[in-house]
């Protein structure tokens, strides 16, 4: 569904991500591992949009994208719930959602969305006329989370779900994750806490200084006494 | 002479309004100051004298003629200085301090620069309220400014395009990936904003002297209330508009005009010290 081949990006003349490829099958959950500066924020920010590679090709459903604006990504049917959450701080809950469908124009769809994502997140429900900044970290989360969803996208790309949450609201990210999964969505989660993003995805990735270090099976990794030591400290 | 004075303060109010709104909306969207917006307000009152006191047309068809052209103009400011300099906040300042200088040399040209282009008072006359006499012409600008002002907030607030632009406002990048088209958004931004300064210059056209420099002590004012109100606030533009506009109202009528502009900087200044995000502003996170 989304393949990277030999991407790089470039902050000024820093390269942060140096030539990675990466493949991302249909329904399935593929996880970006590694420390702080791996270059796993920049990855997902080229595969939006939001860089652009300096050389390498990122194909989506087959088509290249990497020479595309955000805008035009996203209404190829990738959202992001991007790091840091970044809702719209002034608007009401209800209203970041709105934006989230902003490019849909079925509106009966856009309608059972609603109600589908008020079924994941019920909180969302109860906050809808509340300003977005004014909401906890969690709930922001599942509110950016939430927006994402509503473009009705094919392809989730979640970077640090899971940051600054407490360990509570981390399980329940990782449940919500798993039931977007099993209802069929493609999701690219980035995380630092490998040991829930090892136990919900099929195949992961382990970058370093703007390398992949080390890929495979999810499974796998998680039994590498390497992987072990480094990122789950057993 | 109380109740007289109360009423030219909400005059003024509202015309500083309409045209700080229309300066806070661009700069929340672009986080670009124009510095062409005193000429844009320039530009509607020589719509009206152009349509108005040469061509003879009714002063309401002149006034809304101002819309549409300097709106337009507004648009063209975008395509052909902000979205050439985004990101580089110093060129695109001195590109519209540049364009307010061509705007006043270019109308100064055209129609004449030494005395003030003279446009006859269409409503003649005074409204009385408890013994305060305001004349017509001033009394209209009051519910041309509530109109346009609810119709801006209906539009940002109940309007799919309008929250678009307010969530581009808020964060940009965020916007771009909900889709939102950001040219388009900056686009209507200044369209928007050059829609609001045009109007105002055009109301203001019959009552205040119509010279191709009348954009200078407009900006000025346009600029403490926008700090005021905390740069990117719209409410808060509106909110110091009303509190400067008693302020110069009750300086000037007391003292002379250049002490109100005096106080109303210190007013500024004082708005800084004690609250440097502005009255409405918000504290970036």
């Amino acid at each position: 569904m989304l393949s990277l081949d030999g991407i790089w990006v470039h902050y000024g003349t820093v390269a942060a991500v140096k030539g990675i490829s990466i493949e991302v099958g249909e329904n399935e959950i593929v996880t970006l591992i590694g420390a702080n500066g791996a270059g796993k924020t920049t990855t997902l920010r080229a595969i939006s949009g939001l860089h652009r590679p300096s050389s390498g090709e990122i194909r989506f459903q087959g088509e290249r994208i990497d020479r595309l604006t955000p805008e035009e990504i996203t209404a190829r049917g990738i959202a992001m719930a991007p790091e840091g959450r970044r809702v719209f701080p002034q608007m009401t809950v209800m209203e970041n959602l709105e934006m989230g469908a902003y490019l849909r124009q079925d509106g009966a769809r856009v309608k059972r969305d609603f109600e589908e994502i008020f079924h994941h997140f019920p909180i969302l429900r109860e906050r809808r006329k509340q300003m977005a900044g004014t909401l906890s970290g969690g709930q922001q989360q599942m509110l950016a989370m939430g927006r994402a969803l509503m473009s009705g996208p094919k392809l989730l790309l979640l970077d640090e779900p899971s940051l600054g949450l407490s360990p509570i609201m981390t399980q329940e990210i990782a449940k919500i994750v798993r039931e977007l999964h099993q209802l069929g969505r493609t999701i690219v989660l980035v995380e630092q806490n490998a040991r829930m993003a090892l136990r919900l995805a099929k195949h992961a990735y382990v970058m370093e200084t703007g390398n992949i270090a080390l890929h495979g099976l999810a499974e796998d990794l998680r039994h590498d006494p390497k992987i072990q030591q480094t990122y789950l400290g057993a | 002479m109380l109740i007289q004075t109360i009423a030219n303060s909400v005059v003024a109010g509202s015309v500083y309004a309409i045209i700080a709104v229309g300066l806070a909306m661009a700069f929340g969207v672009m986080k670009m100051a124009n510095f062409a917006h005193g000429e844009f307000f320039m530009a509607g009152a020589y719509v009206v004298y152009v349509f108005y006191a040469l061509l003879g047309w009714p002063f309401p068809a002149a006034v809304l003629m101002a819309v549409p052209i300097v709106g337009a103009m507004g648009i063209a400011t975008e395509r052909l200085i902000f979205r050439p300099t985004r990101d580089n906040v110093m060129a695109g300042f001195m590109a519209t301090a540049g364009l307010a200088f061509i705007l006043q040399v270019l109308v100064g040209q055209t129609w004449g620069v030494g005395l003030m282009r003279s446009v006859p008072t269409p409503y003649m006359g005074a409204m009385d309220i408890f013994g305060a006499k305001i004349g017509w012409q001033r009394v209209l600008v009051l519910p041309s400014a509530v109109l346009m002002l609810s119709a801006l907030w209906f539009f940002l607030y109940r309007v799919k395009a309008g929250k678009a632009l307010r969530a581009c406002a808020q964060d940009p990048e965020m916007a771009r990936l909900q889709g939102i088209r950001i040219n388009r958004m900056t686009m209507l931004a200044m369209a928007i904003s050059g829609a609001s300064a045009g109007l105002a210059g055009a109301l203001m056209a019959p009552i205040h002297p119509v010279t191709p420099y009348m954009g200078h002590g407009v900006i000025l004012t346009a600029f403490i209330i926008v700090v005021m109100g905390g740069m990117e606030s719209i409410a808060g533009a509106v909110l110091a508009a009303f509190l400067l506009g008693i302020v110069h109202t009750f300086v000037t009528t007391l003292s002379d005009a250049v002490t109100a502009q005096m106080v109303g900087v210190a007013c500024m200044a004082l708005v800084l010290i004690v609250r440097p995000q502005g009255l409405l502003g918000r504290v970036k996170a």
